[in-house]
């Protein structure tokens, strides 16, 4: 049999992008959602394919491809996650198609469809890389490719003045996150003369090293990855740009992105545990992310903003994680929060096209689309971390990582905020089963999005229930 | 080369990187900037770094500025011109500036290595289009490919997102 190895399935993606981006520009008549159908094809082989990779560890660390590069457990599950939601999306684009036909006037009926479709794809690859990154100028190449990518997606209904604005923010303040990110680099290369990850933690060991210098460094990278995480305080752009980008480019963003700068944070804090300052640093940003995204979120009428704030809390809960450095956890919440959030989305976007994106346009949904409204109910109690959902035992985890390493402070502010997270998401609830409506037109939903919704109900339930197969994935 | 040269070109480089600030016409502060580059480049070549110091002309003080004065001739920023001086924004800018100022001179200060001047690269066996070709296609070769998809990707950006449509 032949044997795959990681660095392909990156190739895969990269030459499926090509073909995809090829046949959009050539073949002009056929429909453009042809194209999402076959990059979700591609993807789901390359999915299929990645769980024949075998891990391996970069062997040889000194120099070429694998000092960048490393195909250990972590990144082998990050990309299948890359994957997955990078599929999800491209679904939920192909329910968003008229939408996007909209914000394109006068122009050929599916005009830039096509690029729209293809561009996720090259985003899916900067992921892929950037988990599998362990080298400062692999990192930043790869985050980058991430970034450029969703530049174009965020405002890429760029007619809508709400996007535009969404799309500059989100150019500017990203482009200044990058200024920190080579900043810290270069301050962490200046005093170990390393930008491996390994040969850092060898550095840093050495007691001739200037510590405070690098820290600074450390500093500087923090705050260009706090950006990509929306941890307070760099989340600022994270509200606008969440509501005027086009909702699946927000929903791959507190997802795919965020997954993404989770795992770099994990790996570049690594080296730096040494240093007793570090893990205080992430404690006051874990606290600070908590309470803000929590409180902020009360009062939203807008569903998209909510959630806009809601991923900010849970960036919180995700960086409890962090600092207790425990992996599993933290891989297991994200999974929680990729299920849960991507239905959220997903109904969102189907219900959004017929009435809007304010809570109060959910009111009643329950009787005008049954199957709609239970699958956003088990989103939010999920979110809300409801017991037997995903979202529960995500947070069971992580605090209990917590108490075990007796982070009074956070587990305290953590449980206070699960109380105030219950107000808000079961606000959407009690619009869709307690509030009438007067419009009492049925909803449709095409045959692949109900599949989609269907899937990520069963799996929020079934990993709420039986984690074990996540857990045994990051084990071994 | 001679230390005098070195005081021209770096005073070059920064009396007329002031002046791209201070100028209020675009047009002005735009050629300020070409000759700042130029300064650059020229600090670069002292420095026996020939390849660096003409990419510097040619990317920068080339390509890059026809594209500026391009956008400022195409946007017709007479605006720019009236509006009054941002003292808040101005005196930011000079803080970071000081703050930098400072930090260089603490890190020359503090550290061993900031002391120790390099090799020169006319004494080196290689020439520097050598080890820069080197860096990028042997040591850095993986980094330099996804640079290329990373470029693909934003020239499909920049056609999408600036293509007008037919009315």
């Amino acid at each position: 049999m032949m044997r795959i190895t990681a660095p392909e399935l990156e190739i895969a993606v990269l030459v499926l992008g090509m073909v995809i981006l090829l046949v959009e520009t050539f073949a002009t008549k056929i429909d453009k959602r042809i194209l999402a159908f076959a990059a979700i094809a591609g993807l789901a082989i390359v999915l299929l394919a990645s769980f024949f990779v075998a891990p391996s560890p970069s062997p040889d660390q000194a120099t070429g491809f694998w000092s960048f590069y490393t195909a250990d457990r972590l990144s082998i599950f990050f990309k299948q996650f890359a994957l997955v939601t990078t599929i999800f999306v491209l679904i939920m684009m192909a329910d968003y198609a008229p939408v996007v036909r909209r914000s394109f006037p006068g122009a050929a009926p599916q005009s830039g469809l096509g690029e729209f479709l293809t561009l996720p794809i090259f985003t899916c690859l900067g992921l892929m890389y950037l988990v599998s990154a362990i080298d400062f100028v692999f990192i930043f190449v790869s985050l980058e490719l991430v970034t450029i990518s969703f530049y174009v997606l965020v405002s890429f209904t760029r007619r809508n003045p709400i996007t535009l604005e969404a799309g500059t923010k989100y150019l500017v303040l990203s482009a200044l996150s990058t200024a920190f990110l080579v900043y810290g680099i270069a301050w962490i290369f200046g005093v170990t003369g390393q930008t491996n990850l390994y040969r850092l933690t060898e550095a840093l060991a050495n007691p001739a090293i200037n510590h405070n210098a690098a820290l600074l460094g450390m500093g500087f990278v923090l705050v260009a990855l706090g950006f990509k995480i929306a941890a307070v305080p760099f989340q600022i752009w994270v509200p606008d740009v969440y509501q005027g980008a086009p909702t699946p480019v927000t929903a791959y963003l507190s997802v795919g992105s965020k997954a993404a700068g989770f795992v770099v944070l994990l790996r570049v804090l690594q080296p730096f545990l040494v240093l007793p300052e570090t893990q205080r640093l992430v404690v006051l940003i874990a606290l600070l992310t908590l309470i803000y995204g929590n409180l902020a979120a009360l009062p939203q009428a807008n569903l998209k903003r909510l959630l806009a704030y809601s991923s900010i809390a849970h960036a919180g809960y995700l960086l409890i994680g962090v600092v207790c450095f425990d992996v599993r956890a933290v891989s297991f919440y994200l999974v929680a929060y990729l299920l849960m959030t991507l239905l959220s989305f997903a109904v969102l976007i189907i219900v959004a096209q017929q009435t809007g994106e304010e809570i109060s346009d959910f009111d009643g949904l329950a009787r005008r689309s049954p199957f709609l409204a239970f699958a956003m109910l088990i989103g939010m109690v999920s979110l809300a971390g409801v017991p037997f959902t995903a979202g529960f035992l995500g947070k069971f985890y992580i605090f209990y990582a917590a108490v075990l390493q007796r982070q009074v402070a956070l587990v305290v502010v953590g449980v206070l905020t699960v109380g105030c997270g219950f107000y808000y998401y079961l606000k959407v609830v009690r619009a869709m089963y307690w509030q009438s409506t007067t419009n009492i037109a049925k909803i449709p939903v095409n045959g692949l999005s109900r599949l989609a919704i269907s899937a990520l109900i069963l799996c929020t339930i079934w990993f709420g229930i039986y984690p074990q197969p996540i857990l045994d994935a990051l084990k071994r | 080369m001679s230390s005098f040269l070195f005081w021209v070109f770096a005073l070059m480089t920064l009396i007329f990187g002031a002046a791209v600030v201070i100028n209020r016409n675009p047009v002005a502060s735009a050629l300020s900037l070409v000759v700042s580059f130029l300064g650059l480049a020229a600090l670069f070549m002292s420095l026996n770094a020939y390849f660096v110091g003409i990419i510097q002309v040619l990317v920068y003080a080339g390509a890059v500025m026809v594209l500026f004065l391009f956008i400022i001739m195409l946007l017709n920023l007479q605006a720019e011109e009236r509006r009054r001086i941002n003292w808040l924004a101005a005196a930011g800018g000079i803080a970071v500036a000081v703050i930098l100022l400072i930090e260089i001179f603490l890190t020359i200060g503090r550290f061993e290595a900031a002391r120790q001047t390099f090799p020169s690269l006319s004494e080196s066996t290689t020439d520097d289009v050598r080890s820069i070709g080197a860096a990028l296609f042997r040591n850095y070769n993986l980094p330099f490919q996804i640079v290329g998809v990373l470029v693909l990707v934003a020239t499909i950006g920049v056609v999408l997102l600036s293509k007008r449509e037919p009315r």
